[in-house]
């Protein structure tokens, strides 16, 4: 007994000593997590679900696409403003129905083809074809023309004002062709290209574990100065505290999606930058004006000035936002800073509502979880309309419910988030007021206004900018006191990025989208 | 005997059971309203485009006729495109089961390992200091919100003493080894990649400790109170009596009989684990069907989440298929009537 019992401790002993070992031993991999300095972690909540520049209508797979491809133009650094690609100049018609553009000489595939004329018709034809979401950027495209190797002309069949801005989307994104030996079933190589990338960008995908990691390489032939970060790896960390433990720990350089609160946190490190920028991402309400009483401007104009915007910036945002001024936001041209806003202002409300003689109004507020802010905007919302007599019931269903309900028009009032696809005041004005664009496409609120409708169309079909700004003020004014939508902020668009992390530029067409090309690290 | 008895109903019950379940996701997913033209296509797409994409899904054709399609590509083992990806399902879920299957084998393993001796050794010394351990454990895992737990160990082990990875299945930098069955351990060794087979090991600890936790708290009750039924029964008295070595009666006899109540606990368990994956591969960041199905609900993806059902419905079928034939092997009456 004696003896077995001794060779138990000799056991034990030899086991502890190796559980030591195997604790030392896991460690070390820790400690080889930490990125290099010329890689950089970025960790995010979900799987981009495509990186095709003709399908993908998601920031998510922006990201993908705006590192892997070039487009004719691009935004200048921060601003909303187009500046040459692929292309160094072009030149249109006096009716803007012909645009030619001269492509810069270098610019190559990752496979060494050079980027010519042919390859942008091929991308603009595969575009069309395919017709999904990012073809509604081209309404009026008839045809891609290759002049010659380096010269590519673009048909319209009538002005389109923001043409030029929207060929820096990422449905304009130029694909090598070859892309074509890897189509199945006709289906213009869509399921290759949705986990790889044939552009002339910074960096191509070299690898894509679903709900793991993707992983970016540099693009040996880009045209560009070589990016100082030679990989840049997408991590799918699902969980928000996970994402802060790792941007903390060092393991991710960028962690996105940060509850407001979190920010706040992770301010206090000095290892960690909170990005927080003034975004074109607006929060409005739609308020269903082809129904009773909503139908009624007086009634809407008075739940406009029953809003407690500040207190809702305040309470809800923690500050990281600002009210909205007029449907186009600010820091795009055609925003109105002297435009008229509504505050909050029960009494005047009370007295709009009296002036329409409604009264017993009951309204349903359907909305969804994809905004965070959303179901408590509702709950303010309640909370002020009921001082003015209005009883408001918050109606929760999933999101692609309320989408479907908003469509067809069938709510009372329903939240919506809106940013703009190209860096022009058509992104807003065009889509929110146009008559003929209800439902679905833009005008969520059913709103008809002839003489705003036939404003906006106008400013849609002319290309002088200084005109146009004016029609668009003209026809912001007249909807502003129409009140078909609540408007009430435009939020910030916030990150986290370790201190390391340098020469990132915000741009605010590009949420989501990053300079990596650019970027580099220090640590 | 056994073929014809025990598994071929069972194997004629699992097809019903995929077209039953066929037949109720997609009337469900039909019934709920929302466009998933509209989540491809986008929000604000023109009518025109939505037309186009519901043309190409093929979801402009009459539902009915929608369903024979799908039930004919399903008997031909096709189940169909994501509509999120533009993969197949098919190739989605051979891509996310194994990373699933491996969290639960290895949850259940830990959960077995610990749980049955801690049971055993909970009734051997009832009320004794191991069985006060015991049943707080038990308690403890079976009331613990895994949320919570795994973000209480992701914080202790990754981020306070830095000794354990708190998410993915692979350190950055380690390539993944071919894939084989796609369990990262057992390819690993098969190439020989002990770097990958190490990493993957450290990756695994704490989900599968986060996600055997519960289970295992129910094995150690459910071992607990079976074997303290056994230790009171004649057999156990009499082996006793007739001065057999203790180890020696518990294991052979009395832990034998109180197993064979826990069978079907072990079936549910991996039903279970499964179940709890969702959550446990959120937190992890583990990239396995739990997210997948996830991410496909919010979008509605329908074939993605016909398709996960349908697998999962087989798996369960299997499990208490296994659970029967386990049964058979454990207690001779059942095989012998």
């Amino acid at each position: 007994m004696r003896r077995s019992s001794g060779e138990d401790y000799e056991m034990n002993g030899s086991k502890w000593k190796s559980i030591g070992v195997a604790l030392l031993l896991a460690s070390t991999p820790l400690s080889g997590v930490m990125a290099a300095q010329d890689v950089l972690v970025l960790a995010r909540a979900e799987d981009p679900p495509t990186a095709d520049p003709g399908v993908e209508i998601s920031n998510s797979g922006y990201t993908l696409i705006y590192a892997a491809y070039e487009r004719l133009v691009a935004y200048k650094g921060a601003s909303t403003e187009v500046g040459p690609e692929l292309a160094e100049s072009w030149t249109a018609d006096a009716a803007g129905l012909v645009w030619t553009f001269k492509l810069a000489n270098g610019h190559k595939f990752d496979d060494g083809t050079p980027v010519d004329a042919a390859a942008v018709k091929f991308s603009f034809d595969r575009l069309i074809k395919l017709k999904a979401g990012p073809s509604d950027a081209f309404p009026v495209l008839k045809e891609v023309e290759v002049v010659d190797p380096q010269t590519v002309r673009f048909h319209l069949t009538a002005p389109f004002a923001p043409f030029i801005s929207t060929l820096a989307v990422s449905g304009a994104a130029i694909i090598n062709p070859k892309v074509m030996e890897h189509e199945k079933d006709g289906d213009l190589a869509k399921a290759w290209l949705a986990e790889h990338s044939a552009g002339s960008g910074p960096y191509r995908i070299t690898s894509w574990e679903r709900n793991q990691s993707i992983v970016l390489d540099r693009n040996e032939h880009y045209a560009g100065s070589q990016p100082a970060l030679k990989q840049v790896v997408i991590r799918i960390v699902g969980d928000v505290s996970a994402r802060r433990l790792q941007l903390t720990n060092g393991d991710a350089d960028i962690i996105e999606q940060i509850p407001l609160d979190q920010a706040e946190a992770l301010q206090k490190d000095a290892s960690v930058v909170v990005e927080s920028n003034p975004s074109m991402y607006v929060n409005y309400i739609y308020m269903n004006n082809r129904q009773p009483p909503l139908d009624d401007a007086k009634v809407r104009q008075a739940i406009s000035y029953a809003v407690d915007y500040q207190g809702i910036i305040d309470g809800i945002m923690l500050g990281q936002a600002k009210q909205m001024r007029g449907a186009v936001p600010s820091g795009m041209w055609g925003h109105d800073p002297q435009g008229f806003q509504y505050t909050y202002d029960i009494e005047k409300a009370k007295a709009l509502l009296a002036e329409a003689g409604k009264s017993d109004i009951h309204l349903t507020y359907t909305f969804s979880q994809a905004d965070p802010a959303w179901e408590p905007v509702g709950l303010a919302l309640q909370a002020s309309l009921a001082e003015i007599g209005i009883k408001l019931d918050l109606q929760a269903v999933a999101d692609t419910t309320k989408r479907e309900l908003v469509a067809n028009g069938k709510f009372d009032m329903s939240p919506g988030a809106w940013t703009p696809d190209f860096a022009d005041p058509y992104m807003f004005m065009n889509y929110w007021f146009d008559a003929e664009k209800m439902g679905g496409p833009g005008n969520r609120s059913f709103y008809r206004n002839t003489e705003v409708t036939a404003l906006v169309k106008e400013a849609g079909s002319i290309v002088d900018e200084a005109k146009r700004k004016a029609l668009y003020v003209e026809a912001q004014k007249l909807s502003t006191q129409d009140a078909p939508y609540l408007y009430i902020m435009e939020k910030n668009d916030i990150f986290a990025r370790r201190a390391a992390v340098k020469g990132y530029v915000y741009n605010p067409m590009l949420i989501q989208v990053y300079n990596f090309g650019t970027m580099s690290k220090t640590e | 005997m056994a073929i014809t008895r025990i598994i071929l109903p069972r194997l004629i019950l699992l097809l019903f059971v995929v077209l039953g379940v066929a037949v109720i996701t997609f009337t469900i997913s039909h019934l709920i309203p929302g466009d998933p033209a509209r989540m491809i296509a986008g929000d604000r797409a023109s009518a025109e485009t939505l037309e186009n994409v519901r043309r190409n899904l093929g979801l402009d054709r009459p539902v009915v006729e929608q369903f024979t399609i799908y039930i004919g590509n399903l008997l031909q083992g096709d189940l169909g495109t994501s509509l999120r990806t533009n993969r197949p399902v098919a190739a989605d879920i051979r891509t996310f089961l194994p990373a699933t299957l491996e969290l639960g084998t290895v949850a259940l393993f830990i959960a077995i390992c610990v749980g049955v001796p801690l049971g055993v050794l909970s009734a051997v010394y009832k009320d004794g200091p191991i069985d006060q351990i015991a049943r707080t454990v038990s308690v403890c895992g079976i009331s613990m919100p895994v949320f919570w737990f795994g973000l209480i160990l992701i914080y202790l082990f990754y981020a306070k003493f830095q000794i354990l990875p708190g998410s993915g299945r692979l350190a950055m930098g380690i390539v993944a080894p071919e894939r084989i069955t796609g369990f990262l351990l057992i390819d690993s060794l098969l190439q020989g990649r002990f770097d990958a087979f190490r990493s993957a090991v450290y990756h695994i600890i704490l989900p599968g400790f986060v996600l055997a936790f519960a289970n295992m708290g129910v094995i150690t009750r459910q071992i607990r109170a079976s074997m303290l039924d056994v230790l009171q029964e004649d057999y156990i008295r009499t082996a006793r009596a007739s001065g057999l070595r203790k180890g020696m009666f518990i294991f052979n006899y009395a832990l034998r009989n109180a197993l064979i109540p826990s069978i079907t606990l072990l079936g549910l368990a991996l039903g279970d684990l499964l179940y709890g994956a969702v959550l446990t591969e959120t937190i992890f960041a583990w990239p396995g069907m739990g997210t997948y199905v996830v991410t496909s609900i919010q979008t509605l993806d329908f074939p993605a989440i016909m398709g996960f059902t349908i697998v999962a419905s087989v798996g369960y079928v299997l499990i208490n298929l296994l659970v029967d034939l386990a049964y058979m092997l454990a207690d001779p009456q059942i095989r012998e009537v």
